[in-house]
């Protein structure tokens, strides 16, 4: 993605105070300074937009050469915030850079009071396979008038308001091909 | 003296608290635990990890039989800094001022955990606080390496109504002016600038002080 | 949103109600301050004192649940003291259309309720047509039957003192708010209202909004800059999902769900295309055909022909008047009515009303699949309080994704601006895209269904050629849904190549030659290229529109209903309020409403409401489940014994559930406080991204319930305090917020006592935390939506011994 020099940049009329300030001597660096060196303006930077309200905050995220997340500002270009955020917006890195996360899938046996680790091709091998089989066992091809419908009631689906809209339009497309009719998500609510 | 300066006008914020998140997020500062007691305020004060914190505070009023105000707290970077001062007496220029009015404090703060009390009680506003982290008086640097690189400062940047305004002394002075004259014309007269001579933080709010925040 | 988020700032005058906007869309004030930099007012109307009412000039408190009685208050005043737009009530809204003899109302009831079934015949409130089968009209809108003298006579019921009396609200601050606001209805002026869940989630949701629509119609604030109808939505992408219709009632873009009753193509399109009899009305959904078979062409690709009607019997179908929603589902399954169940991206354990029947509901499944970024109260359910895991067969499957950085594609906001995203920072290894999982896990299923299986012609059909290696594929998927030309065509005297993306929804063809996912977006990804990943700023009009930044639907028109901004002659209702403007033969500005010349010129023109079969804005709405004006009820669960407007005491035809778990009670001794749910700025929704989050969970750590000083020393309870509140479903332990931005009111001569909690805690991070607000509320809802009335219940507070750890 192609970004143009932005107001960002351009914000002060400082150019030149960077080197100015390097006489102010080797030992007088302040601490609580791991940012010293300015690492969001070698970083990679790019566009998103917050994945909070409806509001559709512009941030810009900076990560590293690996790949790892540095820092998430509001987009100064982004014509409704204009780089402000709130205080959710402000907090987007520590939603992905998060030791909570959960970073493995997990099964839960009935009765069973713990969760155990399972391989993803296991977990969605195993969810087919129960899709298929409560499918197949409450498939209604006719109502109780004899209309035909083609249909399963015995799954329902609620989400989500925070896919994308491709991730919506995919996710509405299979539910329905599998005939389900009980779909749902958070506008309802 | 030139520099950079900081415009607050209160009468702007909505407690959104963009900034006291921005400011941790781009200091990458941890979190502590804190209770519900009572307040949307927390933490209840600056600490080693919250450099600016929105206070809440709520009065009585006639009009709109409620006030809510919202003030965002930080180091004010005075003129002349009464905590450089004190610290100036015991370990000379552990604390010292940037080109830009920041006053910064330096790697010489370590070890004097036993002055940290008097430090800040030279404050004015009781805003330095010992960081356990890194064992010595941290608060509010003004993002120097930000404002050397002709950035704003995390936490103005931030700011989506025009309460938290960072630049030029210039800039800022005019702004104040600017916003002080409507702000008087919208409520009656009633407006003004704190410490506009001695602070690089310059606050409009259109009450008593102390409706804003802990005055001692 | 009629409106986008930066022409708020275009307003003379926002009412900010049934939202609190400061706290929960903050970076609206942003437009809001602008606006009122230039002298626009801002007034707050909430049960209590919020973040946004500090910064409001007006404030007045009401008693949740009555908004109607406050807004029809305002309707009542702009109609007795002549405060509407006269020309553009007469021109562009039903105003002026002559309701049928048969319409009536009576103590609460409209004409046609069957008390037996709690539905009325709507029938009876259809207009009178002439030989034509057009509605008739009286443009002086003084006929006694037409829309405008009905409502007149409806609405002079609610008189200042009424209305207070309902709303708790003091004679004084209604008109407060009500002169300032009816000064929006001179033709130099605009209103807008920021409304969200504070509106909709009521048994009278719907009717709230219609009330401030109808009154933004008669003000000639529709469709202009600074006004219109504005739902801050409340996720960054429910109004694209809402858009792509994950949703029991309807298809990408709105098309209905086929019932059974249509059993073919032809007798769906039949059914669902509104038809007209004025020459005048462009009548848009009349190409419901075209957008139906691009949408199965979508689905099915080459397997959808002319011959198999497009695979419409591939689509599941539900029953005639039986609804599917999210009340339904977990009162069915808290029956044991369901084996499977998903949770995509979502928490219902503590996101739905009455938490617990739900929790409940969900141990009666036999399996269950969670995808999200962090561990929630719905994917552990089975641990949750009150639990037993040894009882509980649930087989629950959790499926860790991406988060919004970690992935590329779309999101639609508020403002309908679809906006592009890119992957920025690298997943965890052990995650998932969201996407991925759908491609993996649908392409596991089809291959279950190669050998056997029921009905597997639509898992077998369903069209995937933009899969490619088994992945998601945002670009290709956004694509599709834009829509391509399936074969070689001409339309409208332009050739198209088969494998074309379609320009926009107005060359969609009906007869199989172009797909469209969704007909909204048809537009937002074309031959030249991804409308959404725009970003040149540019502003022509000077109004705010940035109409080369990102895209929105319908074809890049920034504010919908503009061609209601101008007279009859085309021109701005006033020069400072111009976004579109007829000059030369053209329009200029925004994308307007359809190309047509202005009403002036009555051979060509269409009227500017082009989704509404008449052409016009509906004031009176014969659609509606609960009525075609908006009446005042109380809700389900109220402080007072009557409704002061009439014998019916809440909504007749709302859904009242009757399962145990659906306890209510009205005017019990035992929860004598009206409670309200709401969120907080740090949390998010149930608080499921952002609990986890330690410099949001530091600044709003536990729950807690506001109240009063006077019913905090009622209750004996300090700041501070723990305490439980409880209603006839549930109980949450909460810290006491006693503040005075809750007061007590007086309604009906009582004195009524308001608490409030945020919904964002839940028990399963942080352990001192609380849990969901939602324990509290009822499964009840609004008729036309089915959603469920949150924001007004009843409630006990006491004080409890200990304050938590």
């Amino acid at each position: 993605m192609a970004l143009t020099r932005r107001e960002f940049l351009k914000w002060s009329g400082t150019a030149g105070a960077a080197a100015a300030a390097m006489c102010l001597g080797f030992d007088l660096k302040p601490v609580q300074s791991y940012a010293a060196d300015l690492k969001i303006l070698k970083a990679k930077e790019t566009t998103t937009i917050c994945p909070y309200c409806a509001v559709g905050c512009g941030l810009i995220a900076h990560t590293k050469k690996s790949g790892k997340l540095l820092n998430a500002e509001g987009d100064p270009d982004h014509p409704i915030n204009e780089g402000a955020l709130c205080a959710k917006g402000a907090a987007l890195y520590q939603m992905t850079v998060n030791k909570n996360r959960m970073k493995n899938p997990l099964y839960r046996a009935p009765e069973s009071d713990e969760w155990e680790e399972i391989e993803w091709d296991d977990a969605l091998q195993k969810i087919a396979e129960k899709i298929k089989e409560t499918r197949d066992a409450t498939f209604t091809e006719q109502n109780d008038n004899g209309q035909v419908v083609n249909r399963t009631t015995g799954i329902a689906h609620v989400g989500s308001a925070a896919l994308d809209n491709e991730e919506c339009w995919l996710l509405q497309g299979i539910m329905r091909a599998m005939g389900l009719v009980y779909i749902e998500h958070q506008a309802r609510i | 003296m030139a520099g950079k300066f900081f415009f607050i006008d209160t009468t702007r914020c909505t407690a959104c608290r963009g900034c006291q998140i921005a400011c941790k997020q781009y200091k990458k500062h941890s979190a502590s635990k804190t209770k519900q007691y009572g307040s949307y305020q927390n933490p209840l004060d600056l600490d080693g990890n919250t450099f600016r914190l929105v206070r809440f505070s709520e009065h009585p009023s006639k009009e709109n039989s409620m006030v809510w105000y919202f003030f965002t707290e930080a180091c004010r970077h005075c003129l002349k800094p009464p905590c450089k001062k004190k610290v100036d007496q015991i370990k000379k220029d552990a604390i010292i001022v940037n080109e830009f009015g920041a006053v910064l404090y330096t790697e010489k703060m370590k070890g004097l955990e036993k002055s940290s009390k008097a430090i800040k009680q030279a404050c004015p506003w009781s805003i330095p606080n010992w960081s356990k982290e890194e064992k010595q008086m941290v608060k509010c640097n003004m993002c120097y390496d930000r404002v050397e690189a002709g950035l704003p400062t995390a936490c103005a940047k931030a700011c989506p109504t025009g309460a938290l305004n960072f630049g030029d002394e210039a800039d800022m002075k005019k702004l104040a002016q600017e916003r002080l004259a409507a702000v008087k014309k919208k409520f009656g007269g009633r407006g003004e600038i704190l410490d506009l001579e001695d602070v690089r933080a310059l606050y409009l709010i259109i009450d008593e002080q102390a409706k804003y925040r802990p005055v001692a | 949103m009629t409106n986008h988020w930066i022409d708020i700032r275009n307003s003379d005058c926002i009412l900010i109600m049934g939202s609190n906007a400061a706290e929960n869309h903050p970076i609206s004030m942003k437009w809001v301050g602008k606006a009122m930099d230039k002298g626009a007012t801002l007034i707050s109307v909430d049960p209590r004192f919020t973040r946004t009412s500090s910064k409001a000039d007006i404030y007045a408190p009401l008693r949740s649940g009555t908004d109607i009685a406050f807004l029809g208050g305002m309707m009542n005043y702009i109609l007795s003291n002549n405060k509407f737009h006269k020309e553009y009530a007469a021109n562009y809204t039903n105003a002026s259309f002559i309701v049928g003899s048969e319409f009536d109302f009576k103590d609460g009831l409209f004409a046609g309720y069957d008390p037996k079934k709690k539905k009325y015949d709507k029938s009876k409130w259809a207009f009178e047509k002439d030989g034509n089968g057009v509605p008739k009209r009286d443009l002086t809108l003084k006929d006694p039957r037409c829309v405008f003298q009905l409502m007149k006579k409806h609405y002079s019921r609610y008189t200042p003192k009424t209305v207070s009396s309902i709303t708790g609200t003091p004679e004084k601050d209604l008109k407060k708010v009500w002169e300032p606001y009816a000064k929006t209805g001179a033709a130099d002026k605009t209103g807008t209202i920021m409304y969200a869940m504070g509106w909709t989630q009521h048994t009278v949701g719907v009717q709230n909004i219609r009330m401030m629509a109808m009154i933004q119609l008669l003000l000639g604030n529709m469709g202009r800059p600074g006004g219109g109808v504005n739902a801050l939505r409340g996720e960054s992408n429910v109004q694209g999902s809402t858009d792509h219709c994950l949703l029991f009632h309807i298809l990408p873009g709105y098309l209905k769900t086929p019932r059974a009753s249509n059993d073919s193509l032809a007798a769906y399109n039949k059914k669902w295309t509104p038809k007209t009899s004025d020459p005048l009305s462009a009548n848009w959904w009349g190409n419901t055909p075209k957008y139906s078979v691009s949408f199965l062409k979508s689905m099915f690709g080459e397997a959808a022909t002319q011959e198999n009607n497009f695979g419409y019997s591939w689509l599941p179908k539900i029953d005639d008047g039986k609804t599917y929603s999210w009340l339904d589902i977990f009162d069915e399954m808290y029956q044991g009515k369901f084996k499977g169940f998903f949770a995509w991206g979502q928490n219902p354990a503590c996101s739905g009303a009455n938490s617990n029947k739900t929790r409940q509901a969900m141990a009666k499944l036999d399996w269950m699949v969670n995808v999200n970024i962090f561990d929630n109260e719905t994917a552990s359910f089975w641990k949750g309080p009150g639990m037993k895991p040894d009882e509980i067969k649930t087989e629950v499957f959790f499926l860790p994704c991406y988060t919004s950085v970690e992935k590329e594609g779309s999101i639609t906001n508020s403002g309908r601006w679809m906006q592009w995203r890119y992957a920025a920072s690298k997943p965890p290894r052990g995650c998932k895209s969201d996407g991925d999982i759908m491609v993996e896990l649908f392409e596991k299923v089809r291959e279950l269904y190669e050998t056997d299986g029921k009905f597997p012609e639509p898992i077998k059909n369903m069209r995937w050629d933009y899969v490619k290696d088994g992945k998601f594929d945002a670009h290709a998927i956004a694509k599709l849904v834009n829509g391509y030309f399936e074969k070689d065509a001409t339309v409208k005297g332009k050739s198209f190549k088969k494998g074309t993306l379609v320009p926009s929804f107005a060359y969609l063809l009906d007869d199989g030659s172009t797909s469209s996912g969704n007909w909204l977006y048809c537009n937002s990804y074309t031959e030249k290229g991804n409308m959404a990943a725009r970003r040149e700023k540019k502003d022509p009009t000077g109004m705010g529109l940035y109409p080369e930044w990102s895209w929105c639907w319908p074809v890049n028109r920034r504010i919908i209903y503009n061609r209601a901004s101008v007279d009859l002659n085309g021109k701005p209702w006033s020069a400072n309020k111009n976004i579109l403007e007829y000059k030369d033969g053209k329009w200029v500005g925004d994308v307007p409403d359809g190309g047509w010349p202005p009403m002036s010129n009555k051979e060509k023109t269409k009227r500017p409401f082009i989704m509404k079969p008449d052409g016009v804005a509906s004031v009176f709405g014969p659609g509606r489940a609960d009525g075609p004006l908006p009446e005042h009820y109380e809700p389900l669960e109220c402080p007072v014994p009557k409704n002061l407007m009439s014998s019916q005491r809440m909504n007749p035809v709302a859904p009242v559930y009757g399962t145990e778990a659906d306890a209510h009670l009205s005017c019990d001794p035992r929860f004598p406080f009206v409670g309200t749910t709401y969120r907080v700025t740090e949390h998010w929704q149930t608080g499921i991204l952002t609990r986890w989050q330690p410099w949001l969970l530091e600044t709003q750590p536990q729950l807690f319930v506001e109240m009063s000083n006077e019913l905090a020393k009622l209750k004996g309870i300090n700041n501070g305090d723990m305490c439980k509140v409880s209603s006839a479903r549930g109980k949450v332990e909460a810290v006491a917020m006693v503040t005075g931005r809750f007061k007590p009111m007086t309604v009906q001569g009582l004195t009524v006592h308001q608490v409030g909690l945020p919904w964002c805690f839940g028990w399963i991070y942080p352990k001192d935390g609380g849990d969901s607000a939602n324990l509290l509320t009822p499964s009840t809802g609004d008729p036309n939506t089915r959603i469920p009335e949150t924001k007004a219940f009843m409630v006990n507070v006491e004080k409890l011994g200990k304050r938590r750890a």
